[in-house]
């Protein structure tokens, strides 16, 4: 049962992150389709980092640095140049697979998958079984109350709110929706570093080509399911983590049975359950996004 | 609240000069000079077009002008700066409103606010509520902005307004989405921001409006200032709606011209309609009619609607209550859970708009440039779409023989364009309404469905609907009219429905009387002050 727990929380805990960051652009009314393609720069650059310079101070920097370049390019693509934001979005998305992937056969000459010598810092034995996690999982629900607190709580983030559900209010009491979705962005990109970090240096202390497989887009499904709220898009990001962790499970145990290809595909599965599940309960407003979201 | 400071209380609270705003190649506001006094109620009058509210958002800052200043209490604003505006004193009242529907009344206060930092949602409420209090506003500070009713929605706009201390309140067009009884609290609320000395300016398009509670009046007419503000004592309606009709449109006769300006206390049919005659089983049949509601609306209630032929019915209502969904039942888009629908003595239960045109339906939608027109189509596909519905899918269509039928109709209708060939989107709002109006009005016609006919027409374009329309019934033809401008059906329809919270709650015939009209509108209490109390 243990085993299970911490295989969630592992699986769930980079969802959860990226999922952060899509609820703080949604909030803005932005759709980041892009998450996926930040998320896996932010893993690239966490782990090239530290094989080449040892630091992972250093290593989290870079992470946080490209995702932020990445992010204000979407927001250059979609706010001044006024491309459609799916599109632009995607795009973000195929030059971080593809960005990633030249980045390795430049540096190391293959496209084959790069070790690091040590991942993020452990919460340490003293947590039992749980001693494993690295200390990203721990700080999760802070960051999750957190952002909570700012976009829920805070004038600024009712603010942020309005530049999604009706950007004119914003621009009558003198806000600017452009500006405020580009701090959105910014604000959404250390999320997206931290996601990439904790999936390539959280256990496994390795980087692989397309190694976040759907994860930034179950992010952004979470987003949906969560109803656009940090807590709900935390619960969502676990309920699709916990059919993964399952589908793990059902493999060790029904793999010579059930075809494995349909085991893997559970987490998938879920996802769209979840969104049509949310679909069907018909949350008002903000389940199908702000009112203004996407319409530019 | 800050009354006009000492320093300023002699400086004017609006001095515009010169103000010329461009949209493009259009000239929205051409050299505009005025300076209105404070401490003064001033309104801004004119016709759909005529630069209003271009003028309204440039004062607010909302709105950048290509030339000319605006000082604000003798203090030079910015142009286009929407903050310097707000730190001069300056608010801004939407026509439509400008709050996020899913924000509370507190957050929506603590959100134009200068509190910072972390709050609970029970301090802000607390907070706020007893600021509401103070002021006067009878709103919660709990309640969800899209679930008030539009008169609440407009209080939490100038609660709004007024939590930044505002000196000068723009209000644009506040008593277009308001029930007679609401415009009289509108009125009295702005009477006494008057005595608390803040300057109002209230942009308006009906002279019984102006006269009731402006001081001064101002007059644009195609986005130049005609006169003001000039002082309302003593100033005659018919000389007022004079300056805002101007030359341009001299054929309307004197009871449409005091209806499109709102000159009288009550208005009349102006014609009478033809005697029945024998054959006619009703245009529309309505009984009991229910449809569910909706996020955007109340449904429909067991509604029953009759509109004979060679009759003109008007629904009147707050904006809301139940007309889109009305429409949408005649037009088979939502389908009835109960009660029965006839049109033409012909009865329709699921039957789509395709059979329901050919029995004589004809429906100009709500929204001339959604529904009614695909703006990137050309002109004579637009006009010749209803012709081709309901046909066999392989049936033979000559677009040189339907763009030749297409261009006769356009003449006929004068409509002002280039070419059948180009975009309906390049059409101007009166002349996109008449392509409707030619498609829509041909001799099968039998019942018309007019929604919001003449919104944001000018006043020539609104006479030539109302003329199209009455000449519809004359040959027979039964008219559905939904506006929430009681003027205009008080001055066209036979018979008057008022529809609240989704009910038909009264019916009455000329001459009308505003009043028990106006009562109607708010009587099942879909808008009630009841609603409105903490």
């Amino acid at each position: 049962m243990e085993d299970l727990i911490v295989a969630f929380l592992r699986s769930g805990t980079p969802i959860v992150y990226v999922a952060l960051a899509g609820v703080i652009a949604q909030r803005a009314g932005v759709w980041n389709l892009g998450l996926e393609g930040l998320m896996i720069v932010g893993a690239c650059a966490t782990i090239v980092t530290i094989r080449l310079t040892g630091s992972l101070p250093l290593a989290l920097a870079v992470a946080v640095l490209l995702c932020c370049a990445l992010s204000a390019l979407l927001w250059f693509v979609v706010e001044i140049l006024k491309a459609n934001q799916i599109i632009a979005g995607l795009g973000i998305t195929g030059l971080g697979l593809g960005g990633t992937a030249l980045a390795l056969t430049a540096i190391f000459g293959s496209e084959a998958a790069v070790n690091a010598p040590f991942g993020l810092p452990r919460i340490g034995p003293a947590f039992g079984a749980f001693g494993g996690l690295s200390v990203l999982v721990a700080l999760m629900p802070v960051l999750v109350f957190g952002t909570w607190l700012v976009l829920c709580r805070t004038r600024f983030g009712l603010r942020l709110s309005a530049c999604g559900e009706h950007p004119f209010a914003a621009r009558a009491i003198g806000v600017s929706p452009t500006l405020m979705r580009l701090w959105a962005l910014l604000l959404g990109a250390p999320f997206c570093a931290l996601a990439g970090a904790e999936l390539a240096a959280g256990s496994l202390q390795m980087f692989s080509v397309n190694m976040t497989s759907g994860r930034g887009f179950m992010g952004f499904a979470a987003v949906i399911f969560g109803a656009g709220h940090p807590v709900g898009a935390a619960l969502a990001a676990f309920f699709f983590a916990f059919a993964g962790a399952l589908g793990i499970r059902a493999q060790l145990l029904y793999g010579d049975r059930v075809p494995s290809a349909l085991l893997l595909a559970l987490p998938y599965l879920a996802t769209v359950a979840g969104l049509w599940l949310s679909a069907r309960l018909g949350r008002r407003s903000t389940a199908s996004g702000p009112n203004e979201l996407g319409r530019l | 609240m800050a009354g006009p400071q000492p320093a300023g209380a002699s400086a004017p609270a609006l001095d515009a000069g010169n103000v010329t705003v461009r949209y493009g190649s259009f000239t929205a506001l051409e050299g505009v000079s005025a300076r209105f006094e404070p401490g003064l109620i001033h309104a801004i009058v004119g016709q759909n077009g005529a630069g209003k509210t271009t003028f309204a958002r440039v004062a607010a800052g909302l709105v950048a002008p290509a030339q000319g200043d605006v000082l604000i209490f003798g203090e030079k604003v910015p142009p286009g700066d929407v903050l310097s505006a707000r730190a001069a004193g300056v608010e801004l009242v939407h026509q439509s409103f400008a709050l996020p529907p899913s924000f509370t009344v507190a957050e929506v206060l603590q959100f134009v606010s200068p509190r910072r930092g972390i709050f609970s949602r029970k301090a802000i409420e607390r907070h706020w509520q007893s600021w509401l209090n103070d002021i006067g506003i009878d709103l919660k500070a709990d309640a969800r902005i899209q679930d008030l009713p539009v008169e609440s929605q407009q209080s939490a706009e100038i609660a709004r307004a007024m939590v930044s201390d505002a000196r000068l309140l723009i209000l644009d067009e506040p008593t277009a989405v308001l029930a007679p009884e609401g415009i009289e609290r509108l009125f009295a609320r702005v009477r006494g921001l008057k005595a608390r000395g803040v300057t109002v300016f209230l942009v308006l398009h009906k002279i019984r409006e102006v006269l009731a509670v402006a001081d001064t009046v101002t007059v644009l007419r195609g986005g130049r200032l005609v006169t003001g503000p000039v002082a309302t004592v003593g100033l005659e309606p018919s000389a007022l709606s004079g300056l805002i009709i101007g030359d341009s449109a001299g054929t309307i006769d004197a009871a449409d011209r005091a209806a499109l300006t709102g000159e009288g206390e009550t208005t009349h049919a102006s014609s009478t309609p033809p005697a029945r005659r024998p054959g006619w089983a009703g245009a529309l049949r309505i009984r009991r009619a229910t449809v569910p509601g909706g996020p955007y609306g109340h449904g429909l209630h067991g509604v029953d609607l009759d509109v004979d032929e060679a009759e003109i019915v008007g629904i009147a209502g707050v904006e809301g209550n139940g007309q889109r969904d009305l429409v949408a039942a005649i037009a088979g888009l939502a389908p009835l859970t109960a009660g029965e629908i006839e049109i033409g003595a012909q009865r329709f239960a699921r039957q789509g708009l395709a059979a329901r045109r050919k029995a004589g339906l004809r429906i100009i939608p709500f929204e001339r440039n959604v529904e009614g027109l695909s703006l990137t189509s050309s002109l004579w596909e637009n006009w010749c779409a209803a012709r081709l519905v309901g046909r066999s899918l392989f049936s033979p269509a000559g677009p040189r023989a339907l763009r030749r039928d297409a261009d006769a109709a356009f003449q006929a209708w004068d409509v002002r364009y280039r070419s059948p060939d180009q975009p309906a989107g390049s059409l101007s709002g009166g002349n996109a309404q008449k392509v409707i109006l030619a498609r829509e009005i041909d001799a099968e016609a039998r019942l018309i469905v007019a929604a919001q006919p003449t919104r944001g027409l000018d006043i020539g374009a609104t006479a030539a609907v109302w003329n199209a329309l009455r000449g519809a019934r004359d040959r027979g033809a039964g008219v559905l009219i939904i506006s929430s401008d009681l003027d205009e059906l008080f001055d066209i329809c036979d018979k008057v429905v008022v529809l609240a919270s989704g009910r038909s709650v009264g019916s009455f015939t000329p001459p009308y009387d505003i009043r028990a009209v106006g009562d109607a509108m708010i009587a099942a209490g879909g808008h009630g002050q009841e609603d409105l109390a903490p």
